[in-house]
Parts: structure tokens; sequence; C-alpha cells
């Protein structure tokens, strides 16, 4: 057991992409300790690589330099399938656009993780505890009324609060969340991030990612990211 | 769990696997029915070849024929595995019409003529139920109704009836004296010829006393007479008795090859005895073959036929697995969003294809379903539709097959079934493995949205 105290930490990582014929340089060297329970905003304009960050900590892609650690182990060692089972169970995603399933009802989108991560068997024996989790979870968010909804029949912020619901269905150890206020007005916005807030309260370690000023006010800390690397933290 | 649930809502609420479904569905049904209908063809001309064969056949080429047969005989009927034997002699004739009795046959012609045992040809073979007036007592079937003296002969239907446009034959209900004089080219037992320099041929008049039916060719070229009298037209008669042909019926419980080879042992035993009779060279010519094996020519050609075409209809299933595949690549493209987001919650790749793969499965079953939901009443009621829409598929006038066979065969139904949804699953193989290679962080970008 790694007796690291920071929960993600992410060492001279640098990530380049290719647009056409030229290679673009996203991230040339960032450096990044997150403590558990914090909240932390990373905040840059539009291109600055704060989407390419998280999606490096949360295993989503691989940097092509540098080491990103959880709890001390280098993600970059793990197989596959361990990578698969740290998305699954060790963080949760939220993202801009909500990215739920149009096919799959309120309660089956929350209940993706779980049955994501169980076999055919696996998904008999749990299925009832996992239900009754993902009911609380929404009758927290206030969407115990839209359990049986498609995605498209939910206003904007009841699809980010379910998208939220779904992350947190497997308990994981870190939240990361993409602007998640981005396509939302502001008081839904604002709904948004109470929600963030009382969850960090609870001890939930959470990244945000954001180009909004005044969201990344609400963080415990904020990081500013420019021209793929860190510029300022407070 | 959720890649069964999302298997199936694909199917449900994506337009598009309709097509794909419509494509499998066509194609079983097409299948089903055509391999239905050749198989039964098939089938069915294989079975009125056995039922004038038997199980098995102790044959010569020669038209000298072989002897000793009695003998032979009396050791098959003595066997525990054997039903029945019965000797025949077969040759060919050329017949004279002399008194046509109203029937359509007139002129000169070549046949097959076979000289036979009514009672025990009907044990062996489907003789029995071929005939018309004498099904209840085929030992008469040689006496003409009216006038039991005179010699009578059993023709093919097709050589003294012809069919109306829709097939059936009109049989005036009874024998109508109608007479045929037969004349054979009779040969020695070494082959000469037996009425050398006295005019060569050996003649004699039958009375029309029943027809046959059997449903194919033999029903135009062959008349059955007495074995007595085809052994006297043929030089058969004299001295040495001889026959060409002995067919065997096995006991039901007996398999083919088996029943065969016991046949080939007892006549390699019996020709042993036989060493230094006279005649015995006419012995060694004579051949013991199942009834496969002895009518391989004209089942062969049935058979690859039905092969041809089950190969060529088989062709439409390449055409499902394209049209699957081609479904399945626009799915994908479409759905590369729900393959990031599941990528996100932790679905691996094999994940990823197994929901594209469950998918396909789904669509070759439903598919299937359809097919052959639609093809069932279609193969029962085929006769019917066809009558209706007065559509032939040949000509009865011409064709001895009445009506399309329609007997549906589980097993045959069975194997399309498991070869479309293989088909369907073939076809969504590539899709399915690209999108689990699918890079997830492409298909969740904003600009990707």
């Amino acid at each position: 057991m790694s007796t690291n105290k920071y929960i993600m930490e992410a060492q001279d990582v640098h990530k380049s992409y290719r647009m056409g014929q030229t290679q673009v340089r996203v991230l040339k060297g960032v450096n990044l300790k997150i403590n558990p329970g914090e909240f932390t905003a990373i905040i840059g304009a539009s291109g600055s690589g704060k989407s390419t960050l998280l999606h490096i900590l949360g295993a989503l892609d691989r940097p092509d330099k540098g080491t990103v650690r959880f709890r001390g182990d280098d993600l970059a060692t793990q197989s596959g399938r361990q990578m698969n089972r740290f998305r699954n169970r060790t963080v949760g995603f939220v993202f801009q656009f909500y990215h739920l399933l149009d096919e799959l009802n309120v309660l089956e989108n929350v209940l993706l993780p779980k049955m994501a991560g169980k076999s055919f068997a696996g998904w008999l024996v749990c299925r009832r505890a996992a239900k009754n989790r993902a009911k609380e979870l929404l009758s927290q968010f206030g969407l115990s009324q839209r359990v049986r909804h498609k995605p498209y029949q939910l206003s904007g912020g009841e699809r980010q609060r379910a998208a939220i619901a779904r992350a947190l269905m497997n308990e994981p150890e870190i939240l990361l969340a993409d602007e998640p206020t981005g396509n939302l007005d502001s008081k839904t916005g604002n709904g948004i991030l109470e929600v963030l807030e009382r969850l960090n309260g609870t001890g939930q370690t959470i990244v945000i990612v954001t180009h909004d000023e005044r969201i990344a006010a609400r963080a415990g800390r904020v990081i500013r990211l420019a021209d793929g690397i860190i510029r300022q933290e407070k | 769990m959720y890649k069964f649930t999302l298997s199936i809502r694909y199917l449900i609420r994506r337009p598009i696997s309709y097509f794909a479904v419509a494509a499998v569905a066509l194609c079983v049904f097409v299948v089903f029915v055509v391999i239905t209908v050749l198989t039964g063809l098939s089938r069915d001309f294989k079975q009125k070849v056995y039922l004038s064969t038997g199980d098995c056949v102790v044959y010569t080429k020669s038209l000298v024929g072989f002897g000793y047969y009695d003998e032979f005989i009396d050791i098959l009927r003595r066997q525990s595995f054997i039903e029945a034997a019965t000797p025949v002699v077969r040759n060919y004739g050329l017949v004279s019409v002399t008194e046509t009795g109203g029937l359509d046959a007139y002129g000169q012609s070549v046949r097959e003529i076979a000289g036979i045992e009514p009672v025990s040809l009907s044990r062996v073979t489907g003789f029995g139920q071929w005939i018309d007036y004498h099904k209840n007592d085929v030992a008469d079937v040689f006496r003409p109704a009216y006038d039991a003296n005179l010699p009578g002969c059993v023709p093919g239907i097709d050589f003294l009836f012809q069919r109306d446009q829709q097939g059936l034959y009109h049989t005036p209900g009874r024998a109508v004296r109608a007479a045929f004089e037969i004349s054979c080219v009779p040969l020695t037992a070494k082959g000469a010829l037996a009425r050398a320099g006295a005019g060569e041929l050996n003649s004699k008049t039958f009375y029309y006393s029943d027809h046959f039916e059997a449903g194919y060719s033999l029903d135009r070229r062959l008349i059955f007479l007495p074995l007595d009298d085809a052994q006297l037209l043929c030089g058969m008669a004299t001295g040495y008795k001889r026959i060409t042909h002995i067919h065997i019926k096995f006991k039901s419980a007996v398999p083919l090859n088996r029943g065969t080879e016991q046949v080939k042992k007892l006549w390699g035993d019996f020709i042993a005895t036989k060493a230094g009779a006279p005649y015995e060279n006419l012995l060694s010519e004579v051949q013991v073959q199942s009834w496969k094996e002895f009518s391989k020519v004209i089942v062969a050609l049935v058979e690859t036929q039905q092969t041809m075409m089950i190969v060529c209809f088989a062709l439409i299933g390449m055409i499902t697995v394209f049209i699957v595949l081609v479904v399945f690549y626009m799915i994908v493209s479409h759905k590369s969003k729900d393959i990031g987001i599941l990528k996100s919650v932790g679905a691996s790749g094999f994940n990823i294809m197994s929901v594209f793969l469950n998918f396909a499965f789904l669509i070759g079953l439903s598919g299937s379903a359809v097919g052959v939901l639609a093809g069932w009443p279609f193969l029962v009621y085929i006769n019917q539709i066809f009558r209706f829409f007065n559509f032939r598929l040949w000509d009865p006038q011409t064709t001895s097959i009445g009506a399309i066979p329609n007997t549906i065969d589980l097993t045959v139904l069975g194997t399309i079934t498991l070869c479309a949804i293989g088909a369907s699953v073939l076809g969504a193989i590539l899709p399915s493995l690209r999108a689990s290679r699918i890079n997830c962080v492409d298909t969740l970008q904003v600009a990707q949205l």
C-alpha cells in the first residue's frame, strides 16, 4: 500500500496532437499535485490544454512524456484492464455536454458504471443494491421524479445532475469535471456548482476545468494553465 | 448487462437496423423456400428411384444375363436380414402397337422391357403401388380384365396416355383392349444370336392389362412383362435359364451398406461353389450394388443440380454480410459518442465489440425469425399460391412432378437460421472492431459534437 500523501500527481506531462500536417504541442511539461479532499479548479483559455490535462489525469488519454501517479502508482505501468478498472472505480467524469446515452433512461444511465464493472452474473448479484444506490443519488440531486425519463426529456441542469450522479455511482476517489456548467445558464450552473461544493464538503476530491474566473473562485485551489504549462497557482 | 440492454435498444430505436433485419429476413425467406423446394424435389426423386430398385441389386450389364439365379435367390431368402428378393430380366424390345383400343399409343418404338414376378417384385419395390387396376390383386396384373386368357403387359402410363394442362392423366378406369407386339433379339448363353438366319427376332403380342406410374422417366420407357415371357423373348428361357437382375429388399433395421456388404459376400461364396459349372464366366460379370450406387448416374445429376442451386443461393448470404457490414459502419459512426461514454466509465474495447456483436446477433435472430415466419406459410400454401396466380415452375404436360414439394425440414431450417445469424455477426465483425478501437477522447471532444 502506497503511503503517498497526494491522491494524484502529474510530473512533467507533455502531450501533442497532429492537426493535418502540423504537430500541436498542447501540454509542455505540466506538474501538478492534488491532495485528497481538495476542490481544485484548472482555469485557462480555450485551447490552453486544460481538458487534455483532465483526460490524462482520468486515464482517458496517455501523455507523450512524463508521469501521472495515482496514490503513488504510475498509471503508465498499468495494463489496459487495470486502466479500465481505474476509469470505472477510481475516477468519475462529468462532461460539459453531459454525455448521457440517449437509448437508456436516467436510472440506467446512472447505473452504467456499475454495470460496466460487473459481469452478467456479478450484476445479477448486486443489481438490487446498485439500483438503491442509484435512486438514492438521483433523490439527492432532485431527480426522483425523472428516474424513467429519457435524457432528451430533461432540462440541461437535470441532465448534468444525472451525469454527476452517474459519475458518483461507484463512489470514485476523485471526480473530474470538464466545464460542467459550460452549457448551462448562470442560475442552473450555479446549482451545479452548489452540488459540487456539497460533495466536496463530504470529502470528495474534485478537479474541475473551466475558463470562467467566477466558477474557479468557488474552488479551494485554482491552477492557471496557459500555453501548455501551469503559470500560476493559488 | 448493459451490453444486452444497449443491443436491444439499438435494435428497436435505430430505424437503420430495420434495413439490416429486412435484408436478413429476405435472404432467409428466399433460401428457406428455395432449399426446401429443391431438397424436396431431390428427396422425392431419390425416393422414386429407390422404390424402383429396392435396397440392393445383383445385376449384369450383359444382355446375355446370368444363370443359377434360382439357387442364389433361395440362399438370399433364407437370410435373416433379407425381406424379399425377386428376379428381373431387363432388355430392349421393338414395340409395335397393333390395337390402340382408343389409347394414345401408336406406331413403333424401342422400349425397355422388364420381365418380372409381380408378387415378389411388389415386395421389393413400389410396383404394387404404381399399378392402377390391380392394386389389390398384384398376382393377376398380367391378366387383362376383358380376357384373362390373353398374355398381359403393364406399360408405363406415359406410354399410353398424355397429361392434360394440369398434369393429370385421364385413364379409362379399366383396361381396354389394346395390343402390342414386342420383338426382342434373343441371345444364346454364349452371346450369339439365338435365331441367326431365322428372322433373328422373337416376337409376341401382349395385351394391355394395367399400367404403372412410377413418377419419373420409367413411365415413358418401360413395359413390364411376365418373367417367363421376357425370358422367352430374350432367349434366356431355354436350357440354361437366365436373368439380368436380382432386386433385394433388406429388413427395415438393416443399414444399407452393411446389408450390401453381406450380399456381396454371399455372392462371392456362391460363385465359388459354381467354379467349373457351365457358363460360370457369366457369373463373374455380375455386380452387387446398393441402390444408391446402382442409380448413381441418375441421382448424381439431380444432386449436382441441387448443390449448384444451393451454392448460387448461398451467395445471397454474402450480400447479407455486405449489407450488415455497411449498416454497422453507419451505426458505429453515429454511435461514436456512446462508445466514448462507455469507455469513460470503464468499458473495455472487448466490451464495446460485444455490444455491437450482440446487436448483430439480434439482427440475425430477428431477421431469421421474420424470414421463417414469412417463409413457413408461403411454403405451406405454395401450391395454392402458384395455382391462384396461374404461375407454373414447370410444364405439367411434360414433367412428371405433380406438386411443388413443400415438406419443411427442421434441420434445414435450423441450419439456415444459424447461417443467417452467423452471416450477420460476420458482417458486423469489422465495424465492431473499428468501434472497439475508437479513441474516446476524440469522440468526447466538444469539437466532435
